[in-house]
């Protein structure tokens, strides 16, 4: 007599069979790293709600003026009742002083923010990464000196230099602007690469690819630094939001972003005097600042928690 | 290229430095915490001697540097020459650097050029108005921030803790200038509440007690402001700070032993979740120097903010320079003050 018989079990196979039925569903449910980290951030309500915003933020800022055909810079005030008007169906946001459109000025002075507050994001991130691989990978004097120059960095009380160095070296075009924040939104992001850098160079998989013959350069760049990507997106995308803000302090103070050009901080500051006749002039600005920062930090931190490998799936 | 040779050289001091403060260590192993404390001295030294070379550069590098500004384009050139003398000029930069880091270290920080006195003395006028706008901000701030923290933290997971964390969202996500203007359109303007700038309504002779009562309504407004992005950032601190905590071992042990629940929270929880945010506190606080000038601005508040902004527009150099270093100072100090405190307030730490 078999032995299966005896026990009531018909054979192996059967016995197996909903376990491989279940196998093949987890082969097809398969997902790849990428989707993974995709579907855990889709999980995150609130970070959606952000990244959502700032789609509807960005085609409006960049595709809205192809809609909205109304020259930002246009003047009009042929009545007292043009100028620093209400929002009205006409002029969704208002009108300032002199009767421009503050629907199609808010379009481009948030391509100017947005523009200015990604590009410095970019280059400070490239400062930051390039510093902190160095300083990691190599160590020793290099480190010790890339580190001290980012300890000067730190130091430095940070608006104060930011004003000095506007009223110095800036011509108030986006791109001095940009410059002159991005040296200073480099620091964080050096000293985190730094960090994943020295306990990367130490496991297994540099040794291995290091032994098959790549060079310094190569286990740098494409060995070691895609390891670090995680925690670099995350500060990155945080720093967009921080180099709104600084952006935003600079124009409004009028060492940033110099007039006829529309930022949202240069739009805030031109409303300023006008607060008490037409505070729509700050609101709109402010709260599409508040509303773009706020939506960046809650896309970094939901990007942030999907790429966290640590955490489990919930 | 100068400052780059400076950089390399003042490398090797530091380095140096830091091999004379093992030699100390060496000699002295019992007292950990002291050769801890001045060992980070010894490095805080060059690193403020770089900060100081690098913003003495950057006021010369300037279009429109000093020499402009003290030059009246009517002056003969014997007057020009003499005041060329007189305020160094002639000497090459790194020459005029050590001549005023000289003077820095004794605390003279050379004349300011708009109001021709010395620059150590406007400081000390704007110094006090601007502590005590940070001051109470900071009190303020730390009483609020411990309170919201330890609430969303026992409330962990309900509905006061996401609205609280939504609120914190918002007091970082918005840039101070706006909660100036906000709270200054909202209160001064609609409700008339509260005056929206100065410290004192000027014009009227009030008796003390008036004064005092004047004072304090221009006070609350920059107050509030400057301490809403403290806010924000300690309670998140506090809450996850005492989140740790009451995961602790000893937690369960007080409880186990009858101490009630508030008590367990406040003399065996809070006392130590503090710790670490005593460290961010002193931090934050080494701002003090530069930290209030967006508000004072914008209120304003007569402190070292509107004093910086005023030094911006005049090109006075002088201040701008011992502000910057000052600012510098300010911050190296109280990051180190935070480590130390960070050792003090709790021994299980030890510095090697």
């Amino acid at each position: 007599m078999d032995i299966s018989d005896r026990l009531g079990i018909s054979s192996i196979e059967e016995e197996m069979e909903p376990f491989l039925a279940e196998t093949v569903e987890l082969i097809q449910k398969r997902r790849s790293q990428g989707r993974i980290i995709f579907d855990r951030f889709l999980r995150n309500r609130v970070a959606v709600g952000g990244a959502v915003f700032l789609i509807f933020l960005f085609l409006y800022c960049f595709a809205g003026p192809l809609i909205w055909r109304v020259d930002p810079n246009l003047t009009h005030f042929t009545k007292v009742s043009d100028t620093l008007a209400s929002p009205t169906w006409e002029h969704p946001f208002g009108t300032d002083s002199v009767g421009r459109d503050q629907f199609a000025r808010a379009m481009v002075g948030g391509q100017v923010s947005l523009v200015v507050g990604m590009l410095s994001m970019l280059l400070g991130i490239a400062i930051g990464t390039f510093i902190g691989a160095l300083a990691g990978f190599y160590g020793g004097w290099l480190d010790n000196l890339l580190m001290r120059v980012t300890d000067i960095v730190l130091a430095v009380p940070l608006y104060l230099l930011l004003f000095v160095l506007s009223v110095a070296f800036s011509d108030g075009t986006p791109r001095t602007v940009i410059l002159i924040i991005a040296v200073f939104s480099w620091t964080y992001a050096a000293r985190l690469i730094r960090s994943e850098f020295l306990a990367l160079k130490e496991r297994e998989f540099v040794m291995a690819a290091r032994t098959i013959g790549a060079g310094n350069v190569r286990l740098m760049f494409r060995h070691i630094l895609p390891n670090a990507l995680g925690p670099i997106i995350v500060n990155a995308t945080l720093l967009v939001g921080t180099n709104i803000i600084t952006e935003s302090v600079l124009s409004y103070f009028g060492f940033g972003i110099q007039p006829p050009t529309a930022s949202w901080g240069a739009m805030i500051s031109a409303g300023n005097d006008f607060i008490d006749a037409d505070p729509w002039m700050v609101f709109i600005p402010g709260l599409l600042i508040f509303a773009t920062v706020l939506s960046f930090n809650l896309v970094g931190d939901g990007l942030r928690d999907a790429l966290d490998p640590y955490m489990t799936e919930r | 290229m100068v400052l780059t040779m400076l950089c390399v050289s003042m490398y090797t001091i530091s380095n140096s430095l830091c091999l004379a403060s093992n030699i100390l260590i060496l000699a002295a192993p019992e007292v950990f915490m002291g050769r801890y404390i001045i060992r980070r001295i010894l490095q805080a030294i060059p690193l403020l001697i770089l900060v100081s070379v690098f913003m003495f550069t950057l006021i010369h590098l300037m279009p429109g540097g000093p020499e402009q500004v003290i030059f009246n384009p009517r002056m003969t050139a014997d007057v020009r020459a003499a005041m060329r003398i007189r305020f160094g000029l002639d000497d090459p930069i790194p020459i005029q650097y050590l001549k005023w880091l000289k003077n820095a270290l004794t605390g003279d920080f050379g004349f300011s050029f708009a109001n021709n006195v010395s620059v150590s003395t406007v400081l000390s006028e704007r110094f006090s108005a601007t502590l005590e706008l940070f001051g109470y901000a900071l009190l303020f701030a730390l009483v609020i921030a411990i309170g919201l923290g330890v609430l969303s933290s026992v409330r962990q997971g309900t509905l006061t803790d996401y609205g609280l964390t939504t609120a914190t969202y918002f007091g970082i996500s918005m840039p101070i200038f706006l909660f100036a203007l906000f709270g200054q359109y909202i209160f001064g303007v609609v409700l008339h509440w509260l005056p929206t700038s100065g410290m004192n309504t000027l014009g009227y002779t009030l008796s003390p007690i008036d004064a005092l009562v004047d004072h304090l309504q221009h006070l609350i407004l920059p107050m509030l402001v400057l301490s809403i992005t403290f806010i924000a950032g300690w309670s998140r601190y506090m809450r996850s700070s005492m989140i740790e905590i009451v995961k602790q071992d000893y937690m369960r042990t007080a409880r186990a032993k009858g101490v009630g629940p508030v008590a367990v929270l406040i003399q065996h929880a809070l006392r130590n979740a503090l710790i670490p945010l005593v460290t961010v506190v002193a931090i934050d606080f080494g701002a003090v120097a530069g930290g209030a000038t967006i508000t004072e601005r914008i209120f304003a508040w007569p402190g070292m903010g509107q004093l910086f902004f005023s030094s911006l527009e005049s090109r006075d150099y002088p201040i701008l320079l011992a502000m910057l270093t000052l600012g510098s100072f300010f911050v190296v100090a109280f990051n180190l003050l935070a480590d130390v405190l960070y050792g003090v307030l709790d021994p299980r730490i030890r510095y090697s």
